[in-house]
């Protein structure tokens, strides 16, 4: 399954399932991004990492090594 | 009196509302044994006192972090007669993941819908009725920081507080959040087990309680750990855990979040009518520039110059002018009082000693302004953005690039920048390495040494080396902290990026007050005590001394009798002054303390032990824990020999002095200037730690490391220097 740190600029797809140690899974859950909801990569940052993306109406930031813990779907 | 507690999400606009709430009436202090701020303050309503709590800001209450500790555990008290939800309506969706798990508290609640202004601007309408229903309590329409709707909301927490609507029992309410079949089904069967213990569920819902283990957080498992049903409860919440997990396909965690969210969006469907974005919000086109590929640094980096010139070089004014009015009191109380031993300690100490606490009033003040100005637009957050891989490699935050660059100029309120960073580990690293960034107060001490040991050119390039050094160690320190010390302190990078917003000048002036006065109280007594106790180790006993004493009375006279030209006399007079002070301080215990560090600083300031005057060294280092800058002036008093070079003249006679006589070496110099520049902060920085980490130990920790760090790496300079035959 690909994960959001593939995603380039633009790109949008739907959340399948979230990943990783409990910290990181349990603050993404909180802050959104639970089986079904739409995600779009809005920009990188100026040297490469964090992203910045779009989801339920407002703006997040995310290493891309968080990234890596949210599953998409395949579309 | 009642107590209300405000909750929301960051970035709700709660603390504005809060001001709005409460106006001047409120109180700073800390939440017990945290770093974390508690504002509370009250209004009256009606003949009704209110007491309102600021909670920190917590996207959810699953007690995590510090702060969603602190806003969880206090909820829960039941001193808690109304909670007030503040739910940013241009972000409802999300808001109300936290308000799914405040429902469940079945406490009173008020809804704050606050920034309306943001939602109607975008053409979006709210059923405020339909939504008051669906949750369970009043829903005001408010926007915070023009004061919108608060009268309103006065009215309904006063409502609310006192029972005066019966539909608003929240015992008497069914869950507003139902979590589907088998869900409620575990969540039922594990509450019956969790009210086997009637201490569990004296003040909370057990529900609320079943709930929380099944989500697995942290409070609401070690208070079943110390529970007598513990064995009860555990096996009921693994059995549950593992069925349900078996059956629906997923953890606990997730199937919970989901269904508040469910509940979110059903909610949002049956009260907002939306219109469709069309184009470009604001925030969209100016980030098309601020956080642009190519723009987004420079125009970062254009920003913290602009704001280290307004803190530092603006700030300066100010500063020179406290400075000049303790210089003049000082003066004014030593020409009225009698000589003695009292007055010096009053002229000499504690005037001194109060001016060296307000003299930092200015940067403070104003750099809080900058720092809470760019959060209240939103562009801290994007700074962040920006600086983020790089801080990144540094085992640090994106935040920690501001107070870093303002600790240039002053490391204490640099400290205190370091507010914005919300993870404590992140916060705490950043805190103990912002000593090494090398600030404007050691570069005279610099100076000093490079003009009295090498070439021009030379002196140059160990003053900037002296800055990166510092920046290096930074950088080192931070991996190495957070390797170790923090190794288990991994925080997860969520940074939410709001709109921007015109920042309100009466919150940040009020921040900047609030800041400055905190400053006063915390870090002020130990500034004040720290510089007391070295003027007292740098005076007595040759302070007492009456033969001392009477014999420059006698030759100040001898002087005065002279009837030399005013200026002479004058210049005389100060020199003999200046002898008398040296006198003093060669004798004090400040010089008996720098005889008894001699062996200390052998390796690196005399390794050939042939410097009868290293202990002088001592003196000054011990002198410069008070502020760096004072290095150079107690350099001149041990040395007798003054620091301002004569008019026309290159260099001071000091250097010459140091030079010629200290038996100090360029490679010796070069080790002073980096033990200078790496060894324990000031006591204005050690005051800040002290107050931003409210712990002695950490403060220790920073002091005994800066030390030890700074003797290393001076003698490994001298040592390795030596080896290749300089000296």
């Amino acid at each position: 399954m690909e994960s959001l740190s593939g995603y380039d600029v633009g790109r949008s797809g739907r959340v399948a399932r979230v990943e990783g140690d409990e910290a990181v899974q349990r603050r993404l859950l909180e802050m959104g991004f639970v089986r079904g909801e739409e995600v779009r990569v809005h920009k990188r940052a100026p040297l490469g990492d964090p992203l910045e993306l779009v989801i339920k109406g407002y703006h997040l930031s995310l290493r891309r090594d968080e990234c890596a813990c949210i599953l998409m779907e395949k579309e | 009196m009642a107590i209300v507690a405000l909750a929301g999400n960051p970035n709700c606009g709660k603390t504005s509302l809060f001001n709005a709430l409460t106006g001047a009436r409120h109180h700073v202090g800390n939440w017990p044994g945290v770093t974390v701020e508690k504002r509370s303050g009250t209004f009256e309503q009606a003949g009704l006192n209110l007491e309102v709590v600021d909670l920190p800001g917590t996207y959810s209450l699953s007690a995590r972090s510090e702060d969603e500790r602190i806003a969880s555990s206090f909820l829960a008290e039941p001193a808690v007669d109304v909670i007030l939800n503040v739910l940013d309506a241009s972000n409802l969706e999300r808001n109300l993941y936290l308000t799914t798990q405040l429902l469940e508290l079945k406490k009173p609640m008020v809804f704050a819908l606050n920034m309306m202004d943001d939602l109607e601007r975008q053409g979006t309408r709210v059923d405020l009725e339909a939504l008051a229903a669906l949750l369970g309590g009043p829903v005001i329409a408010t926007v915070g920081n023009r004061g919108e709707g608060i009268a309103e909301l006065k009215a309904a927490l006063h409502r609310v507080a006192t029972g005066a609507d019966p539909s608003l029992d929240p015992g008497l309410w069914p869950p507003r959040v139902t979590y589907g079949e088998d869900l409620e089904f575990e969540v039922r069967r594990l509450a019956e087990e969790v009210s086997r213990d009637e201490k569990l569920t004296e003040h909370l819902p057990a529900r609320w309680l079943a709930l929380r283990l099944l989500e697995g957080a942290t409070d609401a498992l070690e208070q079943a750990e110390a529970s007598h049903a513990r064995q009860a409860i555990q096996q009921q919440l693994e059995a549950g855990t593992r069925f349900l997990e078996a059956h629906l396909g997923a953890d606990c965690a997730t199937l919970i979040a989901e269904r508040r969210f469910g509940f979110a969006r059903g909610l949002m469907a049956e009260v907002m009518v939306r219109k469709d974005r069309q184009g470009r919000t604001p925030t969209d086109r100016i980030d098309a520039v601020l956080t642009h590929r190519f723009l987004g640094i420079p125009i970062f980096l254009g920003l913290m110059v602009a704001m280290y010139a307004l803190t530092f070089v603006v700030g300066k004014i100010p500063q020179d002018w406290i400075a000049d009015g303790f210089a003049w009191l000082h003066d004014a109380a030593a020409a009225r009082l009698p000589a003695g031993e009292l007055t010096s300690l009053l002229v000499d100490g504690v005037i001194p000693g109060v001016g060296s606490v307000v003299v930092f009033l200015p940067v403070i003040m104003i750099l809080m302004g900058c720092v809470s100005f760019l959060e209240d637009t939103g562009y801290m957050a994007r700074a962040a953005f920006v600086m983020d891989r790089l801080m990144h490699l540094m085992g640090l935050h994106g935040k920690s690039f501001i107070p870093l660059i303002m600790g240039m100029g002053c490391n204490a309120p640099a400290i205190q920048a370091t507010r914005t960073i919300e993870a404590r580990s992140d916060r705490f690293i950043t805190i103990l390495v912002s000593p090494l960034i090398s600030c404007s107060a050691r570069l005279p001490v610099y100076i000093l040494l490079a003009g009295a040991f090498f070439s021009p050119l030379g002196g140059a390039v160990a003053v900037v080396a002296m800055h990166l050094l510092g920046f290096a160690l930074a950088i080192l320190a931070g991996k190495a902290l957070r390797l170790s010390l923090f190794r288990n302190e991994n925080t997860p990078f969520v940074m939410e990026l709001p709109p921007y917003r015109l920042p309100v000048l009466r919150t940040t002036l009020l921040h900047m007050w609030e800041k400055g006065s905190v400053f006063l109280r915390k870090a002020g007594t130990v500034i004040f005590a720290g510089a007391t106790l070295v003027w007292f180790l740098s005076n007595y006993p040759g302070i007492t001394n009456r033969a001392w004493a009477a014999e420059l009375r006698a030759q100040e006279e001898a002087v005065l009798a002279q009837g030399l030209p005013e200026a002479e006399a004058k210049e005389k007079l100060e020199d003999l002054a200046f002898a008398h002070k040296g006198r003093i301080m060669n004798s004090s215990l400040a010089a008996r303390f720098g005889h008894a560090l001699r062996p200390v600083f052998r390796p690196i300031l005399d390794p050939d032990r042939t410097r009868p005057e290293a202990w002088k060294d001592g003196v000054a280092l011990t002198a410069g824990f008070v502020a760096k800058e004072i290095v150079v002036g107690t350099m001149a008093v041990v040395h007798q020999a003054r620091a301002e070079a004569p008019d026309g003249q290159e260099g001071s006679p000091l250097q010459q002095t140091l030079r010629e006589r200290s038996g100090l070496t360029p490679l010796t110099a070069l080790a002073f200037m980096i033990f200078t520049l790496i060894y324990t902060p000031c006591l204005g920085t050690v005051g800040m730690i002290l107050k931003e980490t409210r712990s002695w130990r950490w403060t220790g920790f920073s002091v005994g490391y800066g030390l030890v760090l700074a003797w290393l790496l001076s003698w490994g300079t001298v040592t390795v220097g030596r080896a290749l035959g300089f000296a």
